[in-house]
C-alpha cells in the first residue's frame, strides 16, 4: 500500500521527511495517511460540523484539545487541579512542607488576569520586592509579555489598557507568574532550554523525550537591576525576539546544545548534581503530561510533539515555563537543521507501526531500535505489565509510578 | 661506574634543589615548611625524621614530589644534530611575522605599543567581565597568518642535505624519525590492548557495565585527588577521565594550582592590559571574532576568552619558559624616549597568534567556571605541548615531525588513498594542518575533544594528534576516493560531530595483521 502525507506546513523539514520515505504528497481533499497540520487546520478537522471522519490507517499530529497545555492560563490551571486532586488522595506526591508542594513545585508561583487579580495581591504583599512577569495567554514567542516590580505598574498597565479589567475578560487574558531572577548563568548570560516530547497516547500516557534539546541564550549579560527591567534582550530567550537585537549572531544564532550543556555542569559542578537536575526535568515533563492526561480528548489518530521551555535556577533546580504546541520548525542554523530533520525522523519512526503502515489499531509499543534519538520518559502499558510481572523490558519506568 | 652513577644523581639534585628555589612556588612551599617547623610535631632532637614525617601528614611530601616530577617533565630534552637548522628556520619564520606586523602598522596608522589613556582605561576596567562589549575598531585587521600558510613553510623546508632538488610535496627528506604504527601500538598499550575505557560518549552509555566501571573510575580518581600524586593522575588518565574529576585531575597533573601568588599574577597580567594598548589586542580581539564566537559550542564563552587571551598575550614568563626561545620584537611606547624603561618585549609573552588561536584556550571553558584557574590550566598546556604545534622545531612532539608521522602513516597504510591524494594533486597535509595545529580544538565536539587531551596528558605526547588524523581520513576514504577537488575533499572532512575519539583509535591500533 502506498502512504500518502499531507501538511499545510510550508516546512521542508516535513516535506523532506516525508518523501524521504516514499510517501506521496496530497492534497487535504484527497485520502491521506499522515497529516501533519497546523492547530487550526486540527482543530477544524475535529469539529462537530466537519463531519470528517478519519479511518484506521490515518493519523494526525495534534490532539483536538492540545491547548490544554499550550495555552499558558490552562496549563496552570490544569497543574494546580492536578495538584489538589493528589492531595485529596493523600498521595505522597503532594506532599507539602512550608506551605510549598514537595515534589510537585516545578512551576513559577502564577495566576490568571483579571479572574485572580486578588489572589494575586495576596501573593504580592507576601514579597513586595519580587519581580513578576506578565504573559497573555493566547499568544507566542515572547510578544506582548513585560516585567512589573511594583503594584502601581499593574494598576497603570490595567488602566492604560482601554478597557478596565472586567470587561477585558472577554478579550485577553493575561498569566503573572513570579520571575525566576536568579536564572543559571553561563558567561553571565540566561539561557532557556527548548526540550521536545512526543506523546503517542495520554490514556495510558505514552511519551518519549528527545534527547537533542538546545540551550537558547540571550544576547545580552543578565541583570537583574531595576534599570534593566524594560530590556528584553536581557530577559526573554526567545530566538524571535533575540533575532532583532544587533548582538544576534546567524551562525550559532544563540543555540547551545544540550548535549554541551551537560557537559559544561557535569565538569564544573559535578555528575551529581547534573544527574538530578536532568532527573527533575523529566519529572516535571511528565507530572505536566499526567496532570493534563484526564482533560484531553483522547483520540487513538493523534500523536503530539510538545515544545518545552525550561528555566534551570542557580541552585540547578528546572522550572517549567511553557508548552509549545507546535513547536518551531524554522531552522536558524546547520545544526538546527540537523536536529530538527532528525526529530521529524524520529517521531515518524515512533508514531508509524514496524508494517510502514499508520494503524490506530497497533499497541503503539515501538520496537527498541525505532526510538533513535527519544527516549522512553513513560509507557503507562509497560508500566502495569510490569506490575504485573509480565514482563521486564522497559528501562527506568519504576522511577516514574 | 656506581661512583659515576651516584655523582651524576648528586648533580641532578644540586641542579633540582637551584632550579626549586629559584621558581616562584618556592616561598610559597619554604613557608609552610616553615610553619610546620613550628608547631609541636617537629621535634628539636629528632629533627629529620619528625619534619619528614609532619611532611608526610600534611601533604607536603607529595607536593614537594609533585614538583619534583614536573621538573623531571620539563628537563626532558633530546637533541637532533639538525636542531640548528630547525632552529633557523624558525628565526627566518618569526622575522618574516615580525615583518609582516610591522607593515600591518604603518598600513593601518596603529602604533604597536602605546600607554592607554584613563578614560579608555577606565572604561575597559568597567568591562572587564563583558569584554565583547567593549567597542574597538577591527574590521581592517587580518590574521597575521593561518595554519595553511605555516604548512607553506614546512613544505619548504628542503632539508639540511641539500643534495636532491626535492619537490615541495613530501615530507620524507626530512632527517627526523617517527614513530610507525607498531611502534605506536608499544606506547598506547592500554589502547591497543582494547581495555575498558571512559569514553565519555554520553549518547551512548546507557547499560549497567557501563555505570559499575564508571563508579570505579570515579572513587579511584577521587583516591589519587586525595593524596595529591600527579603522577598517579597521568596514569589514571590512560584509561579515561570521569567528567567531573578532569578540572581537578588536570590541574594536579600540570601543577596549575591558583593559591593567592597566582591570583596577584593574574592580576598584575590584567594591570598590564588595562596599561598598555598593544597592536596584538586588536589582533586577539580579531581571531576570537573570527572563531570562538561563531561557534555555536563556545560563543558562549566568549568575555571569559577574552580575558584569557588578553592576560596571556601581557605574560613575560611564558618568553621565559619556552625552550629555544622565540626571536622577539622589542617596541618603544609611542611618543617616549627610546630608552630601557619606555623598551617593551612585543607581546610580553613573545607569541604572536595565529588564525585559530584561541582554540588553544577555549575548550577549558567547559572546565572551569574561574578564568584564573582557567588561565593557569591553559597556560601549563601552552608550554607543555601547544607551542610545539606552531613553531619549527626538531622534537619528536613538534608540528614538522607529527607532519611527518601522519604523512608516513599514510603512505604506509593507505597507499591507494595517498596515490589519490597525489593524483588529484592535493597534498593531504593540506586538509588536516589545521586539526593538527589546534590539537582538533573548534573541530571535534567538546566531549570528545576532551577525551583526546586526556590522552595527551596520559602519555605525554602530541603523537596521538597525526595518528587520530590519519584514522579519521582512512576512516572516510570511501567517501574520499570519490572526489578530486580540494573544495569536495574539505567537504568530506568537514563534519567531524559524529566522530567517536577513543573508539575509533582503539579501531586502528587493535587492528592485526599489516604492522
Amino acid at each position: 500500500m502506498k502512504i500518502s502525507f499531507c501538511t499545510d506546513l510550508d516546512k521542508s523539514v516535513v516535506v523532506a521527511n516525508c518523501e524521504k520515505r516514499g510517501w506521496l504528497q496530497v492534497g487535504p481533499e484527497d485520502d491521506w495517511n499522515v497529516y501533519w497540520a497546523g492547530t487550526q487546520t486540527c482543530r477544524s478537522l475535529f469539529s462537530v460540523d466537519s463531519g470528517y471522519r478519519m479511518n484506521d490507517n490515518q493519523i494526525i499530529n495534534h490532539f483536538p484539545n492540545h491547548y490544554e497545555i499550550s495555552r499558558k492560563d490552562l496549563l496552570v490551571k490544569n497543574i494546580k487541579r492536578y495538584r489538589r486532586d493528589l492531595e485529596k488522595e493523600g498521595n505522597i506526591m503532594a506532599e507539602r512542607g512550608d506551605s510549598k508542594y514537595l515534589h510537585l513545585d516545578f512551576i513559577p508561583v502564577t495566576f490568571v488576569l483579571p479572574a485572580d487579580y486578588n489572589m494575586f495581591v495576596e501573593e504580592y504583599r507576601k514579597a513586595p520586592q519580587s519581580t513578576w512577569i506578565m504573559k497573555p495567554c493566547g499568544r507566542s514567542q515572547g510578544s506582548g509579555i513585560f516585567l512589573i516590580n511594583k503594584l502601581s505598574k499593574l494598576k497603570r498597565w490595567s488602566r492604560e489598557s482601554k478597557t478596565p479589567f472586567q470587561q477585558q475578560l472577554t478579550k485577553e487574558s493575561y498569566v503573572i507568574s513570579k520571575y525566576i531572577d536568579n536564572p543559571l548563568l553561563i558567561g553571565g548570560k540566561k539561557f532557556d532550554l527548548r526540550l521536545y516530547v512526543l506523546v503517542t497516547s495520554f490514556r495510558p500516557l505514552k511519551a518519549y523525550q528527545f534527547k537533542l534539546g538546545f540551550c537558547r541564550f540571550c544576547t545580552v549579560k543578565y541583570d537583574s537591576s531595576v534599570a534593566e527591567l524594560d530590556n528584553m534582550y536581557v530577559h526573554l530567550t526567545n530566538v524571535s525576539v533575540q533575532k532583532h537585537g544587533g548582538e544576534y549572531n546567524s551562525l550559532h544564532g544563540g543555540k547551545m546544545s544540550v548535549q554541551n550543556l551537560r557537559l559544561y555542569l557535569e565538569s564544573t559542578r559535578g555528575k551529581q548534581v547534573t544527574e538530578k537536575l536532568f532527573d527533575q526535568i523529566s519529572w516535571l515533563i511528565i507530572h505536566s503530561l499526567k496532570a493534563i492526561a484526564p482533560v484531553i480528548s483522547t483520540d487513538r489518530h493523534c500523536f503530539e510533539c510538545y515544545g518545552y521551555d525550561i528555566i534551570i535556577d542557580n541552585k540547578l533546580k528546572p522550572w517549567l515555563i511553557e508548552v509549545n504546541a507546535s513547536p518551531s520548525l524554522t531552522s536558524t542554523t546547520a545544526n538546527d537543521r540537523i536536529l530538527k530533520h532528525k526529530l521529524l525522523d524520529n517521531i515518524f519512526n515512533i508514531v508509524v507501526p514496524p508494517t510502514g503502515t499508520p494503524d490506530v489499531r497497533w499497541n503503539k509499543i515501538p520496537l527498541p531500535e525505532a526510538l533513535g534519538d527519544f527516549e522512553l520518559l513513560i509507557d503507562e502499558d509497560l508500566v502495569s505489565l510490569n506490575e504485573n510481572g509480565e514482563s521486564g523490558f522497559s528501562r527506568n519506568n519504576s522511577k516514574w509510578k | 661506574m656506581d661512583e659515576l652513577k651516584d655523582r651524576s644523581i648528586h648533580h641532578t639534585t644540586i641542579k633540582i634543589c637551584d632550579d626549586l628555589r629559584n621558581s616562584n612556588q618556592y616561598q610559597n612551599l619554604y613557608e609552610d615548611i616553615q610553619k610546620l617547623v613550628s608547631t609541636s610535631s617537629v621535634r628539636l632532637d629528632d629533627f629529620k625524621s619528625t619534619l619528614l614525617r609532619a611532611m608526610q601528614e600534611t601533604g607536603l611530601e607529595a607536593d614537594l614530589r609533585n614538583k619534583i616530577y614536573r621538573w623531571v617533565k620539563t628537563k626532558k630534552k633530546e637533541s637532533n644534530p639538525y636542531d640548528a637548522f630547525f632552529r633557523k628556520a624558525q628565526i627566518h619564520w618569526d622575522k618574516r611575522i615580525h615583518k609582516s606586523l610591522n607593515s600591518m602598522s604603518s598600513e593601518l596608522g596603529i602604533s604597536l605599543a602605546k600607554s592607554r589613556g584613563n578614560s579608555e582605561k577606565e572604561e575597559l576596567l568597567s568591562k572587564w567581565n563583558e569584554l565583547s562589549n567593549f567597542e574597538t575598531d577591527i574590521h581592517k585587521y587580518r590574521p597575521v597568518y593561518a595554519p595553511k600558510d605555516f604548512l607553506e613553510v614546512l613544505l619548504a623546508l628542503k632539508g639540511p642535505s641539500k643534495e636532491r632538488d626535492c619537490h615541495k610535496w613530501e615530507f620524507a627528506q626530512l632527517p627526523l624519525k617517527v614513530k610507525n604504527l607498531s611502534e605506536l601500538r608499544n606506547v598506547y598499550v592500554e589502547i591497543s590492548r582494547g581495555d575498558q575505557i571512559l569514553n565519555s560518549n554520553s549518547l551512548s552509555n546507557n547499560n549497567q557495565n557501563f555505570a559499575i566501571f564508571e563508579a570505579e573510575r570515579v572513587a579511584l580518581g577521587e583516591k589519587i585527588l586525595a593524596k595529591n600524586y600527579a603522577p598517579l593522575a597521568q596514569e589514571y588518565l590512560k584509561r579515561g577521565c570521569p567528567k567531573g574529576l578532569r578540572a581537578r585531575l588536570w590541574t594536579l597533573l600540570l601543577g596549575a594550582e591558583v593559591k593567592s601568588p597566582q591570583i596577584n599574577y593574574f592580576e598584575t597580567l590584567k594591570h598590564n592590559v588595562l596599561h598598555y594598548d598593544l597592536m596584538i589586542d586588536k589582533l586577539i580581539i580579531k581571531d576570537i571574532n573570527l572563531t570562538a564566537s561563531n561557534d555555536d559550542q563556545y560563543f558562549v564563552f566568549e568575555d571569559v576568552l577574552y580575558q584569557v587571551m588578553l592576560c596571556f598575550s601581557r605574560d613575560s614568563e611564558i618568553l621565559k619558559q619556552l625552550p629555544n626561545q622565540p626571536a622577539f620584537m622589542q617596541v618603544v611606547l609611542k611618543g617616549r624616549p627610546n630608552t630601557t624603561e619606555n623598551t617593551l618585549v612585543f607581546p610580553p609573552s613573545g607569541v604572536i597568534p595565529f588564525h585559530g588561536f584561541t582554540m588553544y584556550a577555549a575548550p577549558f571553558c567547559y572546565l572551569f567556571n574561574n578564568s584564573t584557574e582557567l588561565y593557569f590550566v591553559f597556560r601549563a598546556f601552552y608550554l607543555r605541548y601547544w607551542h610545539r604545534l606552531h613553531r619549527v622545531c626538531a622534537s619528536s612532539q613538534g608540528i614538522v615531525a607529527l607532519c611527518l608521522q601522519f604523512e608516513k602513516l599514510l603512505q604506509c597504510y593507505e597507499p591507494s588513498l595517498w596515490n589519490h591524494f597525489k593524483k588529484c594533486r592535493i597534498h593531504p597535509l593540506r586538509v588536516v594542518i589545521k586539526w593538527i595545529m589546534r590539537a582538533f580544538s573548534g573541530h571535534l565536539p567538546p566531549e570528545q575533544l576532551l577525551a583526546l587531551w586526556d590522552s595527551i596528558l596520559a602519555y605525554d605526547s602530541l603523537e596521538i594528534v597525526p595518528l587520530l588524523a590519519v584514522v579519521i581520513v582512512v576512516f572516510r576514504k570511501d567517501n574520499l576516493m570519490k572526489v578530486n577537488t580540494l573544495a569536495n575533499i574539505e567537504a568530506v572532512l568537514a563534519d567531524l560531530s559524529s566522530i567517536a575519539v577513543v573508539p575509533l583509535l582503539q579501531m586502528a591500533l587493535m587492528k592485526d595483521g599489516t604492522a
